[in-house]
């Protein structure tokens, strides 16, 4: 009896060994040496994981994850000869240059042959006039991160404007006595600071470009007017918030050092992590704040999602494979609460809660424009002059526009 | 040799005299994801029968250059161009800032650390001379992380400053910005200057010295007259590296400020590269860079030079 | 010397002040390795905080840094090898030429040492490109040799100044050739200078950030190009392996130091003292 049994598990053992091993990657029939190029932040480094693990004798996966894949990604892209990046991931900043530059591999007919065996779905194709060239995994934006016990502590309202930020900032200013500075924004030069004057931009009514041009248009009114609101918020923030970027602000909130402000949903995972954080489930998640109550609210939303250069050097149907298999329902499944992801499986989370409403607000989507990134630089680089009351913000817009015009002419934008 | 340097260098300046834009035409695309459908006015490449993009190159002379100097005459900036410094400019001018102002305190301190250790006894000098050269060895990115570290919000040093009551927010105004890459520079560059001054005086001459103690010559006066003579080819020795490297800061601006308020000439290159993406305006921005050096070290090299000649 | 106890004590003084500036980050890295994200980073600052071996354990088993550190390994080592080799052939010609060509030559080299390194970077793509070695540890090590060159031609130059041109001429009138007279007698004369010198270019490839992370791919990366790029990689888990990879990167440093203090001392009294 028990000698049959143990057979008996010699032998389901013997046949369930490589059904296991095959479970992961075990269809990928084919070789390569696959390098992948991919942005970094927490969700990224389990597809990067996952996708390693794919390696196996005559095929290789490595993936440098680096803060500025953006830029290499461009280059690797552009190169004459084989990319030294057979795929990259991407945010949908960094795919529509790309996409512009006509640097990406249509990916139509991969889709096609493998959607069955990966579930690839239709809201993860990010298709161009139909054709496939890029696919999302997850969605990303800005939204309010808010201190729950505080705000019940002193009867506040979730606000809706920047007003109403700037007036519950002024009352826990005032009588909450563990809170020296309410706010935390990333305010850091470059990047950071660029995106919320893209957000606040939006939502005061201005236009990046002028119609159907490359020609810049920020430097109006409502670029004026979004400056003049992050102005406002300075009193409230730490003297250092010129310096601050998302660790920076993830870490005032982690440490209950700030009450409320907009960050990035794929941070509010982070909150509930008690080796990370001192106020485990006490952050709540609602929509950004709109610039004034009749404008749009002041964020956008972003995809980031896998692409493929034209030409890689590797096989193309494996290099598929590989990103399919990170990209699986396994994934989503098991890293659920690390990102919002894309697929349907994906249960929301109250991590969640705050891209939901931030999308029902009518969030537009991130600019697409290829030319783009070039304002967005200009713009970061001037802005922490203005901020300080270095610059009038009229001069520093004007100034950004400037050296935009010129830039955009230099890649061929503007003639 | 001649070859690893001078190629690149070469190259530099040929890019720096072009421009490659690809050829693009404005279009109207549907773009789906998974945010649904919306019709998007692009850019996009022309594509030759190959399916490459076209792209093409244009020789443009002096352009970058003027253009970095801010010398083109471009009427809708000129408002702003008045209160708007230079970029160029305000970098080399930190740089310079950053250069000048580091430079003798890392000498004196330098010198000082020297002359001390040189009193103490050998087996306590090892034990110094290693833990002293920390800030010289450990990798420069690691330095200014842990330098950044150390002046957080509520970090170890504000918190200090703050039980003797001085509040400090180190990257909340310029001065304080410049200080703290200002005393970075100064504690990575002191064990250099204190290592190469220290083996110098290991070999002052002790029969000069003893000469000079015989004639009556005191303490201050041996130093003065003996060992800062055997000491200056030294002291221009360290200047001339710390200045070639001071020229290149780049980590603790990147890490500790993150470029607000203060700014240097490779910072500038590293940001035409990366956010242009503009390797051709990059490399103009690199040989100014390079003329910017060659004439900081004039006086230098014509020291050398006359060296050198009296060699010959 | 008769130096009276109150100086002793004030220059023991003014040299510990030093000892806690200079080692005062290092040492605050290293304590804050050992705990976890919340209380490495509190606000405000900790002193006392529950130790954890965790960031190492996921810097060296889950991110298996240890390949990171034999890339280094290999990039260092190829490189103080080459600029030596190199550096050594191209120091001796310069002090034993006399000529105007030697000093161009030289300012050359200095110019190229005050550079900034990302000035170059768009030239080496293209080569690199071009020869098809992008993301080699060959094209990485050729950087680094061209960039370090200067600085090991200058300090070699001025210790082989400093032995007699008489020394290699003996030698070859004893039946060496000059290369022979070069490898027999000057270079076991000069070995402080090489050691020193050679310590020098250790430093600038280990310690390299920007060419390497710019350079090469994810499996060939240094572990200063690694640790750059999990510090400001937006997740805590990872700026914890970095702070871990911070200590990991400077304890070889260390006992470097520690073993060839007593070489660099003399190594730079024969050598750049007379330079």
């Amino acid at each position: 009896m028990n000698a049959t049994f143990l057979r008996a598990g010699l032998v389901v053992w013997l046949i369930a060994a490589p059904l296991v091993a095959q479970a992961k990657c075990g269809l990928i029939s084919g070789k390569g040496e696959i390098n992948v190029i991919s942005n970094a932040f927490s969700a990224l480094n389990d597809l990067a994981k996952e996708m390693e693990s794919c390696s196996r004798p005559g095929l290789k996966v490595t993936v440098k994850i680096t803060p500025e894949a953006r830029v290499e990604t461009e280059r690797a892209f552009a190169t004459a000869s084989a990319s030294p990046f057979a795929a990259a991931v991407v945010s949908m900043g960094t795919f529509s240059g790309l996409y512009s530059r006509g640097q990406l591999q249509n990916m139509t007919d991969l889709a096609k042959k493998y959607r069955s065996r990966y579930n690839i779905e239709e809201s993860m194709l990010v298709r161009v006039d139909g054709e496939v060239m890029a696919i999302a995994f997850m969605k990303n934006t800005q939204n309010l991160f808010y201190r729950k016990d505080i705000f019940d502590k002193h009867n506040l309202k979730v606000p809706v404007t920047y007003a109403e930020m700037l007036a519950t900032a002024a009352t826990i200013k005032s009588k909450e006595s563990s809170i020296d500075f309410p706010i935390a924004q990333t305010f850091a030069k470059g990047f950071d600071s660029a995106t919320e004057f893209v957000n606040l931009l939006a939502s005061h009514g201005g236009r990046m470009f002028k119609a159907g041009s490359a020609r810049p248009e920020f430097n109006s009114d409502a670029g004026i007017q979004a400056i003049e609101t992050m102005r406002a918020l300075l009193p409230f923030m730490t003297p250092n918030a010129l310096a601050s970027n998302s660790d920076d602000v993830m870490n005032q909130f982690q440490q209950g050092k700030a009450a409320m402000g907009v960050l990035w949903a794929s941070r509010a995972e982070r909150m509930d992590d008690p080796r990370a954080s001192k106020v485990v489930g006490k952050m709540e998640f609602a929509a950004a704040p709109k610039a004034n109550a009749s404008g749009r609210v002041a964020a956008h939303l972003w995809w980031d999602g896998v692409v493929m250069p034209k030409n890689s050097g590797q096989d193309r149907d494996v290099v598929f494979q590989v990103l399919m298999e990170a990209l699986d329902e396994e994934t989503t499944r098991a890293a659920n609460d690390r990102a919002i992801w894309v697929r349907s499986i994906y249960q929301p989370t109250r991590f969640g809660a705050g891209v939901t409403a931030t999308a029902q607000a009518g969030a537009p989507i991130w600019p697409t424009e290829p030319f783009f990134g070039l304002a967005h630089g200009e713009i970061g680089k001037v802005l922490p002059e203005a901020l300080a009351g270095k610059l009038t913000p009229k001069t520093a817009l004007d100034t950004a526009a400037a050296a935009y015009e010129k830039s955009a002419a230099d890649h061929g934008f503007i003639r | 040799m001649l070859l690893l340097m001078a190629v690149p260098l070469a190259m530099t300046f040929y890019f720096s005299l072009q421009q490659c834009a690809l050829d693009l035409e404005l279009v109207t695309v549907t773009q789906t994801g998974p945010f649904g459908s919306q019709a998007v006015v692009t850019q996009r490449a022309r594509q030759d029968a190959n399916g490459k993009p076209i792209e093409r190159c244009e020789f443009i002379g002096f352009r970058h250059y003027e253009r970095i100097l801010g010398l083109d005459n471009d009427t809708t900036t000129s408002a702003a161009k008045n209160e708007a410094p230079n970029e160029f400019f305000a970098a080399l001018k930190f740089t310079l800032t950053y250069i000048i102002s580091t430079a003798p305190l890392v000498l004196a301190i330098g010198l000082l650390l020297a002359l001390g250790v040189q009193r103490l006894s050998t087996r306590w000098r090892a034990v110094f001379i290693t833990s002293a050269l920390l800030p010289f060895i450990v990798t420069p990115v690691v330095a200014a992380l842990s330098i950044k570290w150390l002046f957080r919000d509520n970090g170890l040093i504000p918190f200090l400053l703050s039980k003797i009551g001085v509040q400090v927010f180190w990257m909340a105004e310029a001065w304080s910005a410049q200080l703290l890459i200002v005393l970075y520079g100064v504690w990575h560059s002191v064990p250099f200057a204190f290592i190469v001054l220290f083996a110098g005086l290991q070999s002052v001459p002790q029969d000069s010295l003893e000469a000079a103690t015989i004639d009556g010559a005191s303490k201050w006066q041996r130093f003065i007259y003996v060992t800062l003579p055997h000491l200056a080819p030294l002291v221009v020795f360290v200047l001339l590296i710390h200045v070639m490297d001071a020229y290149r800061v780049f980590e603790p601006i990147v890490v500790l400020t993150q470029g607000a308020f203060t700014t240097s000439v490779q910072y500038l290159t590293y940001f035409v590269l990366l956010q242009e993406n503009n390797p051709f305006k990059a490399s103009a921005a690199s040989v100014l860079t390079m003329a910017g050096i060659a004439v900081l070290l004039v006086p230098l090299l014509i020291k050398t030079y006359r060296e050198q000649r009296g060699i010959a | 010397m008769n130096f009276s106890k109150r100086n002793q004590v004030w220059i023991v003084v003014a040299l510990a002040i030093w000892l806690v500036i200079a080692s005062l980050p290092v040492v605050w890295t290293a304590i804050i390795s050992l705990r976890s994200y919340v209380d490495a980073f509190a606000n405000p600052v900790k002193w006392t905080a529950p130790v954890t071996f965790e960031n190492y354990r996921a810097l060296w088993v889950d991110r298996e840094f240890y390949k990171n550190f034999v890339n280094t390994a290999i990039v260092t080592l190829g490189t103080v090898s080459i600029s030596l080799t190199v550096g050594c052939l191209a120091a001796y010609a310069l002090a034993r030429y006399r000529g105007a060509l030697g000093f161009w030559l030289l300012l050359l080299a200095l110019v190229f040492r005050a550079l900034p390194h990302s000035t170059l970077l768009p030239s080496f793509f293209t080569m690199f490109d071009a020869l098809g070695i992008r993301n080699t540890y060959i094209a990485l090590i050729f950087v680094l040799v061209a960039i370090n060159q200067p600085f090991t031609i200058w300090m070699l130059r001025s210790f082989f100044m400093n032995i007699p041109a008489e020394l290699d001429e003996a030698a070859m009138v004893d039946g060496c050739t000059r290369f022979q007279a070069f490898r027999r007698v000057v270079i076991p004369v000069m070995w402080p200078g090489i050691v020193t010198t050679g310590l020098f270019s250790f430093l600038l490839a280990y310690n390299d950030f920007l060419l390497s992370s710019a350079l090469t791919n994810a499996e060939k990366m240094t572990m200063p190009a690694a640790i750059a790029n999990s510090i400001s990689a937006e997740s805590e888990a990872l700026l914890m392996q970095g702070v871990a990879g911070a200590v990991s990167i400077t304890l070889p440093l260390i006992i470097l130091v520690v073993l060839f203090q007593r070489q660099i001392v003399s190594g730079l009294t024969q050598g750049a003292v007379k330079g």
